[in-house]
């Protein structure tokens, strides 16, 4: 008896993993091409994350262009998607790929835009204008496969990637300059002196984020800062030449890890800089017992929005343009020009191909470009005086609740499609995006603002070397070159990677004695995983893409 | 150990200790003429079986036509005709990769000390529990030891930051009893690297691989107990000369099997636990690959090492399975 029922149980469960699999199947073929009624387009965001298309601003997206999204995402990590994607030969309408595309293009995955731009793109082309060329792939293949994700006129008007210390030390400090890693490691020095513990725990003087992809962003850009170099992702390109070099081959690379090593040393480096996870980095943060940060501001956003909603706006952070030494200019302001390389492309698969550029057209029209930025009229903003103002909750929602944009859309779906940058007006010369220098301004917290009236400065950015004064980059960022897949420098430059984050690792963690025997070895394995070749293969991308985008290739 | 009363015999088999019912096993009868008389005898058997010799083929045997990738420079957008052969370019790549021997290194270091432990562990557990009156007891420790078997490894991996940070309960405890003077950062030790995860591996699968064991263990024959108590035995004589013995076929069949497998140790644990100070010592075959092979689009070079890790697989079960010949213990083939 006993056995039968379980024999029945089991049958019972059975039927119901077919029935689930079945209702699986049933819902993925709605939205069919009918004529009536919205169509759903499957996206691939690889920078995506769970989200329904069904906010205010998704709606009337799907209102105008009668395209319902519905938004994909790798799963924990990016690096199989988009292989697995090529191996089904299982594509998505749309493709977000941003490195990978190079694969796409190889497998025939997604399909070449130049002819639907030149006859039905006008909003695209009104978008990039003279900087078209920049969406081009390579010099061998010049063809347009996507469009691109960043602003196109961009004005900084706030910075990210800079050392950034807590208001608090500053105040505690009497305001001092601090432009050098001396200046800035004396200012955390004396500070964590003056409080060893803060809220009853241990203070931190200076955390990174050096366990997973992000030792990349904490530790090796950061480096990167404080050399006074452009940011081109794991290369340093001589502006006048093209030349590309690894950039940890570099002297000013040696000197920063160095700097962290001795730190390190002090104890005034979190020891858990290259273990904790991204969860317990936050949360450091967010408690306010860390004094300095080298990070972007894009991956502490969190921990910002903490420490105001647990009112210690004091321990939020201000950024500084602090170098190796005076003899560095800071590049946070620099123009890199429309940073081509990441973009949407259309996929090759797909049976609604003129509807999806004709919704990638629309998203880059005036219409979309101030729905996307500023939400609905009436509902997130007014026209006061023919001016859009925005709705007092909207602004503070957007300021300090990670997840407001996610749940109204106001600002969600401007990356990573064709958007304006926060230099471009629209046709009454107001600001498309809602960051306007105004706007800056207002959005500053008190203490913030204390210490900006106490350095007399308007903004942040005003004590970085302005934009004027950097070059603009002919090649925009090289991090965002297409690699070709399976090529020697793919293969070479993971290589090195591996190498560089496991030996610097070390490096810093070791004996100030031993630093420069390790980082000798590092060098010299660097070597013999064939950086040289790397180097030469990666000028001659570079002066490829110097040539593309000078728009002599046709 | 006495062989008297070991009886090995019926198990030896039968690897998972059930008495065998001979009745049902396909037996040559001397009378029978010829191969079509015998199928036609066992047909409702074979019946059975083919839906399982089916499932074989489609996904063990046809499979292995993909090995033809790594002799190619594979793309996916080509057909199987207009693949560029290579020969054993991909070996040669392989071979010739530094990082590759690391992680050869690792996997098997990690692997067969995940298996010693690993087996040690079950053993010892099944045979704690086998010795537990106390039925309800007995029941809900089985239980509760093997739900970690269940748990993801992204979990379990979080569990063991938690606990060994530095700040973390284990060094709390190390610290206040004076073992250690400050905190240890368990996570940054490259030398301790294959003990944390062997650690790790063996807390979460005790349970669920002493099931067998236990399983085997109840079906030894009670009157080989009733007799060792009549001449004495204590517990640890009657665990010692009885029941391991008992055990051993199995014990033997599931080494070799897990010997086979011991390059296939996956990446998860290594991956999630791992970093980059201890990235000489978390290397493995399959993180390799990935980041390698197909992370990188590189199906060819990913398959080649495929390949290679299975010649690897065959060479160490058949070492295996000979030895077990050699002593006279059950085998796997």
């Amino acid at each position: 008896m006993k056995k039968r029922k379980s024999l029945l149980f089991m049958l019972l469960f059975a039927s119901f993993l077919v029935l689930a699999a079945c209702g699986n199947g049933g819902s993925e073929g709605d939205g069919g091409a009918d004529g009536e009624g919205p169509v759903t387009l499957t996206l691939y965001n690889e920078d995506g994350e769970e989200k329904s298309f069904d906010d205010p601003v998704a709606q009337k997206i799907t209102e105008e262009t009668g395209v319902i999204l519905d938004i994909q995402y790798p799963v924990g990590g990016s690096d199989e998607s988009v292989p697995l994607m090529i191996a089904s030969g299982d594509y998505p309408d749309l493709i977000f790929a941003k490195g990978d595309i190079g694969m796409l293009i190889d497998a025939g995955g997604v399909i070449q835009l130049d002819d639907l731009i030149e006859e039905r793109g006008e909003n695209l082309q009104a978008m990039y204008g003279d900087q078209l060329d920049r969406l081009r792939n390579s010099i061998n293949d010049p063809a347009i496969y996507q469009v691109g994700t960043f602003g196109v006129q961009d004005v900084p008007l706030t910075t990210s990637g800079t050392f950034q210390l807590q208001l608090e030390v500053l105040r505690e400090l009497g305001y001092p300059e601090i432009s050098t890693l001396a200046e800035f490691e004396e200012a955390i020095e004396t500070y964590y002196e003056m409080y060893p513990e803060i809220n009853g725990e241990p203070t931190i003087p200076l955390t990174l984020q050096g366990s997973d992809w992000r030792w990349l962003i904490t530790v090796g850009d950061r480096a990167t800062a404080a050399a006074g170099h452009p940011g081109n992702g794991q290369w340093f390109i001589d502006s006048d030449t093209g030349e590309t070099t690894y950039k940890f081959l570099l002297p000013e690379y040696r000197e920063y890890f160095e700097w962290l090593n001795g730190l390190n040393a002090k104890g005034l480096l979190d020891p858990e800089s290259f273990t904790h996870t991204q969860d317990t980095y936050i949360s450091k943060i967010s408690s306010g017992r860390v004094l300095g940060l080298a990070d972007e501001d894009w991956n502490i956003g969190d921990a910002r929005n903490a420490l105001i909603q647990a009112d210690m706006e004091e321990r939020t952070y201000a950024p500084l343009p602090v170098t190796l030494s005076e003899n560095e200019q800071h590049q946070a302001l620099k123009d890199y020009g429309f940073a081509g390389g990441w973009g949407i492309a259309i996929s090759s698969t797909t049976e609604h191909t003129d509807l999806a550029f004709d919704f990638l057209d629309w998203m880059a029209s005036e219409e979309a470009q101030i729905l996307l930025n500023w939400g609905l009229e009436g509902e997130h903003y007014e026209i006061v005086d023919g001016e859009r103002v925005l709705h007092e909750e909207v602004r503070v929602g957007l300021n300090t609740d990670a997840n407001y944009g996610r749940d109204t859309g106001v600002g969600y779906y401007v990356y990573p499609f064709p958007q304006w940058g926060t230099g471009a007006v629209d046709s009454n010369g107001q600001s498309i995006t809602v960051n306007t220098r105004e706007q800056v301004i207002e959005d500053h917290l008190e203490p913030e603002q204390e210490a900006l009236d106490a350095y007399g400065m308007d903004l942040w950015i005003d004590w970085f070397p302005q934009t004027e004064e950097l070059s603009i980059s002919e090649h925009g960022r090289a991090a965002n070159f297409s690699i070709p897949s399976g090529s020697n420098i793919q293969i070479i430059l993971q290589r090195a990677d591996d190498i560089t984050e496991q030996r610097i690792t070390q490096a810093i963690l070791a004996d100030p004695a031993d630093f420069d025997t390790l980082w000798e070895a590092m060098l010299d394995e660097l070597d013999a995983a064939g950086v040289e070749q790397l180097n030469e293969e990666m000028t001659q991308l570079t002066q490829d893409v110097l040539e593309l985008w000078g728009g002599d290739v046709q | 150990m006495s062989k008297s009363i070991a009886p090995v015999t019926p198990q030896a088999e039968l690897p998972l200790g059930k008495s065998g019912k001979k009745g049902q096993r396909p037996q040559r009868a001397p009378g029978e003429k010829n191969i079509w008389q015998r199928l036609n005898n066992q047909k409702a058997l074979i019946l059975m079986s083919l839906p399982f010799v089916i499932w074989l083929i489609i996904f063990r045997y046809i499979p292995v036509f993909g090995w033809t990738m790594a002799f190619q420079d594979y793309k996916p957008q080509q057909t199987f005709f207009e693949q560029e052969w290579v020969g054993l370019k991909h070996f040669q790549d392989l071979f010739n990769e530094p990082q590759f021997f690391r992680a050869l290194e690792n996997t098997i270091g990690m692997g067969v000390l995940g298996l010693v432990f690993g087996t040690l562990a079950a053993i010892t557990f099944a045979l704690l529990l086998n010795e537990m009156r106390f039925t309800k007891f007995k029941k809900l420790t089985q239980t509760i030891s093997y739900l970690p078997h269940f748990v993801s490894w992204v979990i379990v991996a979080n569990i063991v930051t938690t606990m060994l940070s530095v700040t973390g309960p284990v060094n709390g405890l190390l610290t206040s009893i004076g073992i250690i003077d400050g905190p240890i950062n368990f996570m940054a030790r490259p030398g301790m690297f294959w003990g944390l995860i062997t650690t790790a591996e063996v807390w979460k699968s005790t349970g669920w691989g002493a099931i067998i064991y236990f399983a085997a263990m109840a079906g030894v024959d009670p009157q080989l107990y009733e007799a060792a108590k009549v001449d004495g035995a204590s517990r640890f004589r009657q665990m010692w000369h009885i029941t391991l013995p008992s055990i051993r076929p199995v014990i033997i069949v599931l080494l070799i099997l897990n010997i086979g497998n011991l390059i296939n140790i996956g990446f998860e644990k290594q991956m999630l636990l791992g970093n980059n100070i201890v990235a000489d010592r978390a290397l493995v075959i399959d993180l390799y690959a990935l980041n390698y092979g197909i992370g990188m689009f590189r199906y060819s070079f990913g398959t080649a090492i495929g390949i290679f890790k299975s010649v690897i697989s065959v060479i160490l079960i058949v070492i295996a399975n000979t030895f077990a010949k050699k002593i006279g213990e059950g085998r796997v083939f």
